[in-house]
């Protein structure tokens, strides 16, 4: 009998560690998720974004380690003083780990604000030669991740973002984007709620919210 | 049980040995420290990141074989073996640089790329729309850029010393028949195609690629948008006609059908012409184009292009009284492609397709009736392997089968000419590491019609400094047959030649680009005749000449806020002895000093972008009958100020206002005499003069679609 309740307890934990509830995999992830929260350079970013890597290396069945890479990129990008070529150098990078989730485990719409988010980096960079183009392309791709989740927060706020731009390059009232900052902080507060501190599923951008909400007053 | 125990022995035993701890330094193939670098255990969390002097330290708990990965961008990644026993281990690594496509030199000699991609750029696609003196034409827009000279009362592409034939023009790699509109002696054309069609443009002035031939001088390749973003409706009202578009755009296609209508008849009884018109310029053009994806990386485009314009004008005749005789001009013309581009296995790609150009001119001149009709077909199939990220090798083959003719009506008379032609061609690119690139190609090809086989080898190579700058060096030899209207006189006509030599310097940085480049290009084999260009006779290949000279191009969107400007001068000394002239000559469109100067201001607060663009040259020569010579005297200085001012009141309306030449210089592009002398026995001679002094448009542009922020800034 004892033989069997081995045998039992050993399969348990062989589905144990291909699932998401690998101890292993939320350890590596916290500990990874906690760096990314203090992280402030560039240079802390791309250490976080090679944990994240090495992370997603080895768990290839979960795409949260390729988007939390992609992430650190992005933030990377935007922390970086060394120009365009770098800024698009962190920008590309962080695309690729988004297309790589994208393409084992299908799109979803964190992965495609993660890849708007890249995208407005880009932009950013350059706006006078590339605002024209791409906002229509960043708007695209936050307006698809709406649509497959309409209570995204992080799609909401990035959106409510380019609309103040729009209306700001524009002359318009700020209206809308304001309303849509407004709406991303209700979802956000309701995230919080449905979700722990210690989840590793995406909780970021709050401050984004709040930042615009300050600058809608 | 027993198995049980073991089981626990060896977890406690593998908690019993100490962790291993792995350290090294990372260093790039020059000995650089490489900070950054992501070195790991395979398969385990085990890792860490190196320091900014290249150093790495960390413990794992693992033991026995295993694999420790070190990987950075832009880099090779590396694998060691390596054992873990608890005793220190250190690991010194060298990182070899990775190819990268990003960041690697390109070859820049002769070519000038219109883009989004952030590499050797010298345009974007909108500053093709937002130049003021181009007034929405493709060529407009690349006439200010080195190695370019405008020739007013002839609007098409004239690249260094080379006529305007010298130069083909691509759609998605095919070729484009008759890309100009059909138009009268000294009345400016302009290009065919709408320029919100094209993503962007790769425009050689060169020295190009193996892909193209029959151009002496010039490849101007133009890209067409992939998918469009959203479904929208277009209205545009001009103060010369007006046109809708429609696009919509599903998960995987997107189809875009459009219709203008022109007619200069309100506009020339308003403002005064220069032009003797009887019938202003007038005309309509539709297309429809769609495109497909196939499966996750292919593409299938097809395009339809319909149009018809005409034009009657009174052309003075030099020393004759009155209104000279009139010339009236229907033009018919269709362009239909269908292109495809797929990524297949083993790193092979490829693209292909075919094109179709009919043009059809009716021609009343005086008492003549002329027909003529134009017809190229093309097709072309092209695969490219990446054998290694260091080496690529593209090859293609290409069949181009164009017919011509020419008829009297009035005396019943016609000749025509059909010809075959076949063409392939192989291209490699090595790349021995991110800074240093070589290419080379060969183009070979067969006409039917002459019975001539010719082999046209071209190279090049480009080296990028670790200071941004790179120079790059080009040369090669091009053929192209005469112009059709030479061809069907005498069908046995074979290539003309021309060998191109390239220097080029080309360095960008935070927004300021610099270009220089010199060049040689000499002529060979060109046709000459006898007689008048109408009636050319005994046409021969024994003409040759020499073009030389330098440009600069410099570009700089940093120093002046919200400012964009560039400036070009190019030098052309360029003599040849070709069609009528009996000697070695500067050819009319060829001048000497050639400059511009573009300036694009955005004001926010007004919510206006306003242009200016100033062009000049050092004039026209031509041959003034009265004194002994060919090509004997000059013009004066062309000069030409535009300006533009874009108004956006909301974001999907655009008011755009434009008008060339502000200043109503009076430009003259040369003379043309009377073949008899009056009686104090000179040959009276007439300017050849501009239109009118000025053109000035106007013009409203609405998108609608569910997504109010659309525009048309593209369709200016």
């Amino acid at each position: 009998m004892k033989k069997y309740t081995l045998i039992f307890a050993l399969f348990l934990f062989g589905i144990c560690t291909s699932n998401a509830n690998d101890p292993a995999y939320i350890k590596a992830m916290a500990k990874q998720l906690e760096a990314l929260e203090k992280a402030q350079t560039t240079t802390d970013f791309q250490e976080v974004a090679n944990g994240f890597n090495r992370i997603a290396e080895k768990n290839s069945e979960e795409w949260l380690a390729d988007y939390y890479a992609g992430l650190a990129l992005v933030n990377a990008g935007f922390r970086s003083q060394e120009g365009i070529k770098e800024k698009d150098a962190f920008y590309h990078e962080a695309k690729n780990h988004v297309e790589k989730a994208i393409k084992a485990h299908g799109e979803n719409a964190e992965l495609l604000t993660l890849k708007g988010y890249a995208l407005m980096g880009e932009l950013s960079a350059d706006p006078g030669s590339r605002g024209q183009h791409m906002s229509s392309v960043v708007m695209g791709a936050f307006g698809k991740a709406l649509s497959m989740d309409p209570e995204n927060p992080r799609a909401m706020v990035m959106m409510a973002q380019m609309e103040l731009g729009m209306a700001q390059f524009f002359g318009q009232g700020p209206e809308k984007a304001c309303g849509m900052a407004q709406k991303s902080m209700q979802l956000f507060e309701k995230e919080a709620a449905k979700t722990s501190e210690k989840d590793i599923s995406p909780r970021w951008g709050k401050d984004m919210a709040e930042q615009m909400i300050t600058q809608c007053k | 049980m027993k198995t049980f125990i073991t089981f626990v022995l060896m977890i406690s035993a593998s908690v019993g040995i100490a962790q291993t701890e792995i350290k090294g330094i990372v260093k790039d193939s020059k000995g650089e420290p490489l900070p950054g670098v992501n070195v790991f255990i395979q398969n385990t969390y085990d890792g860490t990141s190196t320091k900014p002097d290249g150093s790495f330290s960390f413990s794992s708990d693992e033991t026995g074989d295993q694999i420790l990965i070190l990987q950075s961008v832009g880099f090779k990644k590396q694998e060691l073996s390596v054992q873990l026993t608890g005793e220190p281990i250190e690991n010194n690594v060298t990182l070899k640089e990775s190819i990268d496509q990003l960041n690697a030199v390109t070859i820049t000699a002769g070519a000038m790329e219109a883009s989004d991609e952030n590499k050797a750029v010298v345009l974007k696609p909108l500053d093709i729309v937002t130049t003021p003196s181009a007034m929405g034409d493709v060529v407009g827009a690349l006439q200010t850029l080195p190695g370019t000279s405008t020739v007013g009362n002839d609007g098409r592409l004239f690249v260094r010393g080379g006529d305007a034939s010298e130069t083909a023009i691509f759609i998605d790699g095919l070729k484009v028949g008759n890309a100009f509109g059909t138009t009268a002696n000294n009345v400016p054309t302009r290009t065919r195609f709408n320029p919100n069609l094209f993503k962007g443009s790769f425009f050689s002035t060169g020295g190009y690629s193996a892909e193209y031939g029959q151009a002496l001088s010039s490849a101007l390749v133009l890209n067409t948008v992939d998918i469009p973003v959203r479904n929208q409706g277009d209205i545009s009202l001009m103060s010369v006609g007006g046109g809708y578009a429609q696009t919509l755009v599903g998960e995987k296609n997107s189809l875009t059908a459009s219709a203008n209508y022109f007619d200069l008849t309100p506009y020339q009884s308003l403002v005064k012409q220069n032009f003797d018109w009887e019938r202003s310029p007038h005309g309509w053009d539709a297309s429809i184009s769609a495109r497909q994806k196939w499966g996750n990386s292919g593409m299938v485009k097809a395009y339809l292009h319909k149009e018809s314009s005409g034009m009657e004008i009174w052309q003075a005749e030099p020393g004759v009284d009155g209104k000279g005789s009139l010339v009236k001009i229907k033009n018919d013309y269709t362009y239909a492609q269908s292109s495809f581009k797929q990524i297949g296995k083993n790193d092979w790609s490829y693209t292909g397709g075919l094109s179709y150009s009919l043009n059809k001119d009716q021609i009343k001149l005086g008492g003549l009736d002329i027909v003529q009709q134009t017809e190229l077909f093309h097709a072309k199939g092209v695969a490219v392997k990446d054998f290694s990220p260091a080496f690529s090798t593209k090859m293609g083959v290409e069949t181009y089968w164009s017919g011509y003719e020419q008829s009297l009506v009035s005396e019943d008379l016609s000749r025509n000419f059909m010809d075959q032609q076949y063409n392939a061609f192989i291209e490699s690119d090595y790349y021995v590491n991110n800074q240093l690139i070589f290419r080379g190609g060969l183009r070979s090809g067969y006409s039917k019609l002459n019975d001539e086989l010719w082999i046209d080898p071209r190279a090049s190579v480009s080296y990028k400094f670790r200071s941004d700058g790179q120079i790059s060096f080009a040369y090669g030899t091009f053929s192209q047959l005469p112009e059709e209207r030479f061809r069907v006189v005498d069908n046995e006509l074979g290539n003309t030649k021309a060998t191109h030599w390239i220097l080029n310097y080309f360095h960008s940085k935070n927004g300021r680009t610099f270009r220089a480049e010199a060049f040689y290009k000499g002529y060979d084999q060109l046709l000459t005749f006898e007689g008048d260009v109408q009636f050319p006779e005994q046409l021969r290949l024994d003409g040759n000449g020499v073009a030389k000279g330098m440009d600069f191009f410099f570009r700089d969107n940093k120093t002046f806020k919200n400012t964009d400007f560039w400036i070009t001068y190019s030098l052309v000394d360029s003599e040849r002895k070709f069609g009528g002239y009996q000697t070695s000559v500067q050819p009319g469109f060829a001048p000497l000093h050639n400059g511009s100067v573009v300036v694009k201001h955005f004001i926010s607060p007004l919510k206006s972008q306003i242009g200016m663009s100033f062009s000049m040259n050092d004039g026209y020569t031509y041959t003034n009958p009265n004194i002994p010579g060919e090509q004997n005297s000059k013009t004066k200085s062309y000069q030409d100020l535009s300006l533009s001012w874009s108004y956006l009141p909301k974001p999907n309306l655009i008011i755009h206002l434009a008008c060339s030449n502000v200043l109503g210089r009076n430009n003259v592009f040369g003379y043309q005499y009377a073949s008899e002398t009056n009686d104090n026995n000179l040959f009276t001679g007439m300017p050849i003069q501009q239109g009118a002094p000025r053109f000035l448009f106007l013009g409203v542009f609405l998108t609608l679609s569910s997504d109010k922020k659309a525009n048309q800034l593209n369709n200016l």
